[in-house]
């Protein structure tokens, strides 16, 4: 791992830290405050791509284990990681990683803007809200015994809301290709 | 702005090794598992709270803190009541307290500094199999520790060049800005670690 992936990734996880310290941002037509910090899983995997916004991520978590209140709230320690919700938190690192493969696989920068918006759109959906669902879901129900379904049904509450952060994160992902690319390419 | 959740102190959890507490909250998250019965959980859940209770931590603090945690498990162990039946979702919240207020207190008892130096240690087996550099994790910590205040102060500076152009401030309008003019500082910075000779490879 070169210096510069290394500094990329520490960079990464502390704009996901400021995101979550930064009052919410309440979006003109929804009355709910949209907190930006999920909304990162998808950012690091379209920005810094597949290893290093894994890595990312990890780190953030790293930082939560040692008791640094680094998510959304001033929450932080291990209580956050030995609750039901661990799960999700574990699918923030697979999520980013999965995020980051489809972009690298779907985004070229020689594309038109339009078709790197769907490739970006389509990486978040997937990484950032499929990939995470799934393993939060998994853990809850191993935990509790709930049904996968009845488990999975449980989601439909925050599919509105990060839906539109995956619109949100697609749009942002292609202003930063454009600005300043760093997305590393695959075939 | 980060300011750690250890707690001061010189109870008996403060003075047991973190090697010590870590392993007895992997323990008890096992053995939880181990039992269905309610009464068995019960007792462990209020053994933990006085574990909680002997790190001295105020009761308020302990609420804020745990706050969120409780809803989450409030929540989960209402729809698995529902779902399945009453009684699983009961044994659902004893678990998820019992562990949640043990994890707590190993959280407040606990120096950060003390915890990167067993993770260092913990690393060790896959730093010889050149999986990861310890030095490294220390050094990428140190970097977040040091750029979350300049990032925040960024946005704020964001935030008020809209303002002063009459312009809203939307999610969007500020995420692009902010990250490109934080990344492209990465070549900068990661020269002056060379530089310094900081990371030996």
């Amino acid at each position: 791992m070169s210096t510069r992936d290394l500094v990329l990734t520490a960079l990464f996880t502390a704009i996901v830290i400021v995101l979550g310290i930064i009052p919410p941002i309440t979006l003109g037509f929804i009355p709910v405050p949209i907190t930006a910090q999920s909304m990162g899983v998808m950012l690091a995997g379209c920005i810094i791509g597949a290893k290093r916004g894994a890595l990312a991520y990890l780190l953030l978590i790293l930082m939560v284990a040692v008791g640094l209140p680094v998510l959304s709230g001033g929450r932080g320690g291990l209580a956050i990681l030995a609750g039901p919700t661990a799960g999700y938190i574990a699918g923030w690192v697979v999520g980013t990683f999965v995020t980051g493969l489809i972009a690298e696989r779907m985004v070229r920068e020689s594309q038109s803007g339009g078709r790197q918006i769907a490739g970006f759109l389509l990486a978040s959906v997937v990484g950032g809200i499929g990939v995470v669902y799934l393993m939060g879901t998994i853990w809850l129900s191993i935990n509790t015994g709930m049904g996968f379904f009845a488990a999975l049904t449980g989601n439909a509450v925050f599919l509105p809301g990060d839906a539109l952060k995956a619109g949100i994160a697609a749009l942002a992902a292609r202003a930063v290709l454009v600005g300043y690319p760093l997305l590393p390419q695959r075939t | 702005m980060l300011r750690s959740l250890h707690i001061d102190g010189a109870t008996p959890l403060h003075r047991l090794s973190v090697r010590i507490k870590l392993a007895g909250l992997f323990l008890a998250s096992l053995a939880i598992f181990l039992t269905g019965s309610p009464l068995l959980l019960g007792g462990a859940a209020v053994l933990s709270a006085l574990v909680l209770a002997s790190v001295g931590m105020s009761f308020s603090e302990a609420g804020s803190r745990l706050f969120w945690p409780f809803v989450s498990i409030a929540i989960v162990a209402v729809a698995t009541g529902v779902f399945e039946a009453p009684l699983q979702g009961l044994v659902v919240l004893l678990r998820f307290a019992t562990l949640i207020l043990l994890a707590a207190a190993v959280t407040a008892s606990t120096e950060v500094g003390d915890f990167m130096e067993e993770i260092t240690v913990l690393m060790l087996p896959f730093e010889r199999l050149g999986l990861v550099n310890a030095a490294d994790i220390g050094l990428a910590l140190g970097l977040v520790l040091r750029f979350v205040p300049e990032i925040a102060t960024r946005y704020e500076s964001l935030r008020d060049a809209h303002a002063a152009r009459g312009l809203p401030v939307r999610p969007l309008k500020m995420l692009a800005p902010l990250i490109i003019l934080t990344l492209k500082d990465a070549d900068m910075i990661a020269m002056a670690i060379d530089a310094r000779g900081l990371r030996r490879q």
